[in-house]
This record gives C-alpha cells, sequence and structure tokens, in this order.
C-alpha cells in the first residue's frame, strides 16, 4: 500500500507544483528520491513530529499542500493539538500518511500498536480518514485527494493485498445471497473478512476504504440479521461506534457486533495474526460467528 | 470614546494602547498585562513590512505569525490602526457572535493563523519561511512575536533547530520578554535567562533591545534585514507597560478592567504621553 501512495505521490509532484513532502526522519529506501528530484518540496524535519505538523500549516499558509510522512502514531498522537488547531481549525488541505497501522508493527510492543489514532482524530470535525485495502484504491488515493483538497489522514496498513472484488471506489459492498451476517472490514481485517465472505459462510462483505465522511450505508446494514465490525483499532473510539451512531441516526434496525481489540496488551505478538487471532478476527473465529 | 479614537487614529503605541484598553474594559476581557507589553514589537513589526500585499493576501506576503495568541486585543488593536482591520470592528471584541475572540484568530481581516495554545506559532512560521524561499519570495519577510514564558513550550525549540538547519534568513523572531508568565516570574520557574545565549547557542543571532523603544527595536529589524541574520531578537519589555498599577503585576493577566480603572488607565496614559 505505502509504494503505490508514495509513487502516486512522486509521480503528482511532477504536475502539481504545490506538492511539498515532510518527513519527521522516517521512510528509508523511500524518501530519498524526493530529496534528490524535489530538493525545493522536500524536507526532512528530524524526529520532531510537532513541528513537522505546524512546518506543513505555515507552508499550506503559503500556498502548498503538504504531504506529511511518519509512522501512525508519532504522527497523530504526538501532534494532536498542532493537527487540531494548525491544520483542522484553518482547513488546510493538509494530507497525513501514517504508517504502520493496528498491529503492523506487532513484536515492537504496544507503543506501536497503533489502535486509538484514527478515532482520536474523528474528534476532530472536518479530516477526512481514508483506510486504503487494496493496492488498487491505493495506487488512486493521492490523485482524489488533490481532487477533494480536505485535510486527511491515511491510514496505511503495510502489505500488498489486492483482490478482483475490491475496486477503486470508496466503499465497496459485496452482497450474498441469503447471507444473514454481514462483515464490514478496513484496511488490515479485509483479507480474513474476504476469505470468509468467499467460503460458504452466509456473509456479505462491506469495506471502507474511507472511514469519513461515510457514504450511504443504509442498504448493507439494514439487509443483515447480524453486522459485525472487524478492526484493529478499539471498538469504542472506531468503526463500531461510529456505525452504532450511523445506525442510530439513520433509525436503522441492525444489530452491531465487535471483533477488536478493546485495550493495550503487554504481551508481545511475532506478527500481527497473533493479536488478530486473540481478538477474534481471524479467519477461523469469524467463520464461527457466521456460523453461531 | 469610539469617535475620539477614529479621530486621533495614529500608530503611535500610545494610541494603540488607547484602543486597547477600550477593547478591554468594553469586554470585561484579561489579558491587559501581555497586551500591554507587547504593543512596540507588534507597531515595528507591521512598520517594516509591505502591508498591501497583506491587504489583498497576496500569496508572496509578507507573515506576521503572532504566538501569543492571548495578547489578541493588541494585535486587533494594531492591525486597526495600520489600517488592515476596521476600527468598528474592534467594538465587538469579545462579544456574542463577533469573530474577534480573546485569543488571536484568522477569521479576523489581517491574521495570518490563529493561535492562542503557545509553542504553535513558531514552527508554522517556519513553514512559511519555507514556503517563501520556494517561492523566491526575497522581499517578502516572516516575523513571529513569542512571549519569554512560551519559551518553555518544547516544540519552540523543534523549530529553532530546524531553521537553524537550513539557514532560514527570512524568519525573524521576537520575543515578548516581560519576564512574567502566567502566575508568577518566568525566572522562578524555568530560568532561561539569558535568552540571547539560548539563541546563540542553537546557531540564532541573538539581539537585545528596550522592547518599548520603537525606533530600537525598528533599527535592529531593519540591521538583521539588511545582514541576511536568522535572527531572534529579546524585546525586554514590562508587563502592563503605560498602565502603573498594573505594571509588573502576575495578576494582570487575569483581572479585568472596572470603570474606575478604566478612567485611572486612560488618565496615567494621558500623562505619559505628554511627559
Amino acid at each position: 500500500m505505502r509504494t503505490r501512495i508514495i509513487d502516486s505521490l512522486f509521480t503528482a509532484m511532477r504536475e502539481h507544483e504545490d506538492i511539498f513532502f515532510l518527513t519527521a526522519d522516517m521512510g528509508i529506501n523511500l524518501v530519498e528520491r524526493f530529496a534528490q528530484a524535489y530538493p525545493d518540496r522536500f524536507l526532512n524535519v528530524g524526529i520532531a513530529e510537532q513541528n513537522l505538523i505546524g512546518v506543513a500549516a505555515g507552508l499550506a499558509n503559503a500556498g502548498f499542500r503538504p504531504f506529511v510522512y511518519t509512522i501512525s502514531n508519532f504522527l497523530v498522537h504526538r501532534a494532536f493539538e498542532q493537527i487540531r488547531i494548525d491544520v483542522a481549525l484553518h482547513r488546510y488541505p493538509i494530507t497525513l500518511l501514517g504508517t504502520s497501522s493496528g498491529f503492523d508493527n506487532a513484536p515492537l510492543g504496544p507503543t506501536h500498536h497503533i489502535l486509538d489514532e484514527w478515532g482520536s482524530l474523528r474528534a476532530i470535525p472536518g479530516i477526512d480518514i481514508y483506510c486504503p485495502a487494496s493496492t488498487t484504491y491505493a495506487a488512486g488515493l493521492v490523485p482524489l485527494q488533490l481532487a477533494r483538497n480536505n485535510p486527511a489522514y491515511v491510514r496505511i496498513p503495510k502489505g500488498s493485498f489486492d483482490h478482483p472484488a475490491l475496486g477503486a471506489g470508496d466503499t465497496i459492498y459485496l452482497p450474498k445471497r441469503d447471507a444473514t451476517s454481514l462483515l464490514v472490514a478496513y484496511g488490515a481485517t479485509v483479507p480474513a473478512c474476504l476469505a470468509v465472505h468467499e467460503s460458504k459462510a452466509p456473509a456479505s462483505l462491506l469495506v471502507l476504504n474511507r472511514l469519513r465522511p461515510l457514504e450511504d450505508l443504509r442498504l448493507p446494514l439494514s439487509s443483515h440479521r447480524r453486522v459485525l465490525v472487524v478492526e484493529d483499532h478499539f471498538a469504542h473510539a472506531g468503526l463500531y461506534s461510529l456505525l452504532c451512531q450511523y445506525a442510530n441516526e439513520q433509525s436503522l434496525p441492525c444489530r452491531l457486533h465487535t471483533a477488536a481489540p478493546d485495550t493495550y496488551n503487554l504481551h508481545t505478538g511475532a506478527t500481527e495474526r497473533f493479536y488478530h487471532s486473540m481478538y477474534r478476527m481471524d479467519e477461523p473465529s469469524l467463520t464461527a460467528f457466521i456460523n453461531a | 470614546m469610539l469617535a475620539e479614537t477614529i479621530a486621533s487614529a495614529s500608530r503611535s503605541p500610545a494610541a494603540i494602547r488607547r484602543s486597547i484598553l477600550e477593547m478591554l474594559h468594553r469586554a470585561r476581557a484579561s489579558h491587559l498585562g501581555p497586551c500591554m507589553s507587547v504593543v512596540e514589537a507588534l507597531a515595528a513589526i507591521y512598520a517594516s513590512v509591505d502591508l498591501e500585499p497583506i491587504r489583498r493576501r497576496a500569496r508572496d506576503r509578507s507573515r506576521v505569525i503572532v504566538s501569543k495568541g492571548h495578547c489578541a486585543a493588541a494585535v486587533y488593536a494594531t492591525l486597526a490602526h495600520y489600517g488592515l482591520l476596521s476600527f468598528d470592528q474592534l467594538q465587538s471584541y469579545c462579544a456574542d457572535g463577533s469573530l474577534l475572540a480573546g485569543h488571536v484568530s484568522h477569521a479576523v481581516d489581517g491574521v495570518e493563523h490563529s493561535t492562542g495554545a503557545l509553542g504553535h506559532g513558531l514552527p508554522v512560521a517556519c513553514g512559511c519561511a519555507f514556503g517563501l524561499r520556494n517561492l523566491r519570495a526575497d522581499h517578502s519577510h516572516v516575523y513571529c512575536l513569542v512571549g519569554d514564558g512560551e519559551m518553555q513550550e518544547g516544540s519552540n525549540w523543534e523549530a529553532i533547530m530546524l531553521a537553524a538547519h537550513h539557514r532560514l534568513s527570512n524568519l525573524t523572531l521576537l520575543v515578548d520578554s516581560n519576564r512574567i508568565s502566567s502566575i508568577t516570574a518566568t525566572a522562578n520557574v524555568i530560568n532561561l535567562f539569558p535568552l540571547e545565549d539560548r539563541f546563540q547557542a542553537f546557531g540564532w543571532t541573538p539581539y537585545a533591545v528596550d522592547g518599548h523603544s520603537p525606533a530600537a527595536i525598528a533599527d535592529t529589524l531593519a540591521r538583521i534585514r539588511h545582514r541576511g541574520e536568522l535572527a531572534a531578537v529579546v524585546c525586554n519589555t514590562i508587563k502592563g507597560y503605560g498602565v502603573p498599577f498594573a505594571e509588573n503585576q502576575p495578576i494582570w493577566h487575569y483581572r479585568s478592567l472596572n470603570d474606575d480603572l478604566f478612567q485611572q488607565a486612560l488618565t496615567n496614559l494621558d500623562e505619559a504621553v505628554r511627559s
């Protein structure tokens, strides 16, 4: 995902002379070509994330469209007030590119598990939130963002998952005849949910590449007896919570369930699969839920 | 009172102070102390930039970023006296429905960036300076104004290090060094004095001036521009300057003017101008 986004950003910088790329000393073997090709529009601010966002806001004030790259926890949590005031309040078209979401950094421990960042940003009005589930969507995300021109956060999952069923839309609904359950997924939880959907289990699938603003979700949410929201983010601040609010506002007669982490975890997992299994986000757990 | 203000509209610090006192009194608002210490520095900044590009928000305009957002009344009054904001709007300071809030707001004509949480302005000013450098706008300059208490915010030092590394000589920092922060003397909390030594150590050229001498500040800003230095100007000021009962009194960060004190402040101001 990351490579597709960075590649398309690099390409876009040739046409769009107002794009400015910033990093807080992250992106080895990724960002160097920006420095070489566009030295006037590349800036490594060092390990200083408050300054990273403040400088981006100043560049936006000067008419540039900054794309800001680093690991999501440093990006969102460390610089939260700068995002709130210097970006969102001013409605600057700044794109925050955050990597290592969810349990992508599993063995690195809970400081590097990113389970609460886009939920934090949900509290701030006016920031679009993306989480690409496929390389197809990731490849088109930068042009989309340039056209929409809003403040935005992109939660970039690791890997390069793609599947013909996942197109380039913000929302992808894959209904299944006689399905009683709907799986709702984004980012890193999509592969397992898609596998269950493609199995014999009676489950439809809803994939959100964009988490805010939501598109019209009334049909998928109201067409199933049970809705299971599967996310590598705390449910109380994540998509589960968002869809509960949405269902209430739309008066939808749906019952929402969650498969997600609920607190910080001090136990190490060698890969994200350890946690996905623990929080019943893996394929066997999802299948068991559907068949229960 | 307003008509008198308009009639006497000038760019003198005394005239600006009078407008500030009227705003603070009308709104029963706080922050008299920091508003009074910062007047000459603000006036010197606006006197040194080209106002017309700011008025029409030209992309290559000079930028003024006031990081100590709580001196909003001083900023708005200065903008009015420099023709960037109407005097009528000053009347609505802190009133219901007004855009003139008690912390600097970019919703107000002439204001670049909203501030109020400290330590935000200098990083943003750095970004503006990088932007102007990219645009080859050598005729324009970025001024950032912070308080000395605000220098305790770590984000400022992130920006100071970055600006030095990139020799951002189109950026000048002014510190309103009134030596009192929110509740007590800054030296009692974290003593950073002399600030000049800190700036020097971080690769900036430091200057120290009488922060209530418009000529001294203006001369220093002109010298910095001429020499192309990345410089910080420590403006040594008195919190509450020009209002004797408020001078150097921490409580006047918060206290508001009643009718008697307002009249007393105006009288003091008139006497100071006459003397």
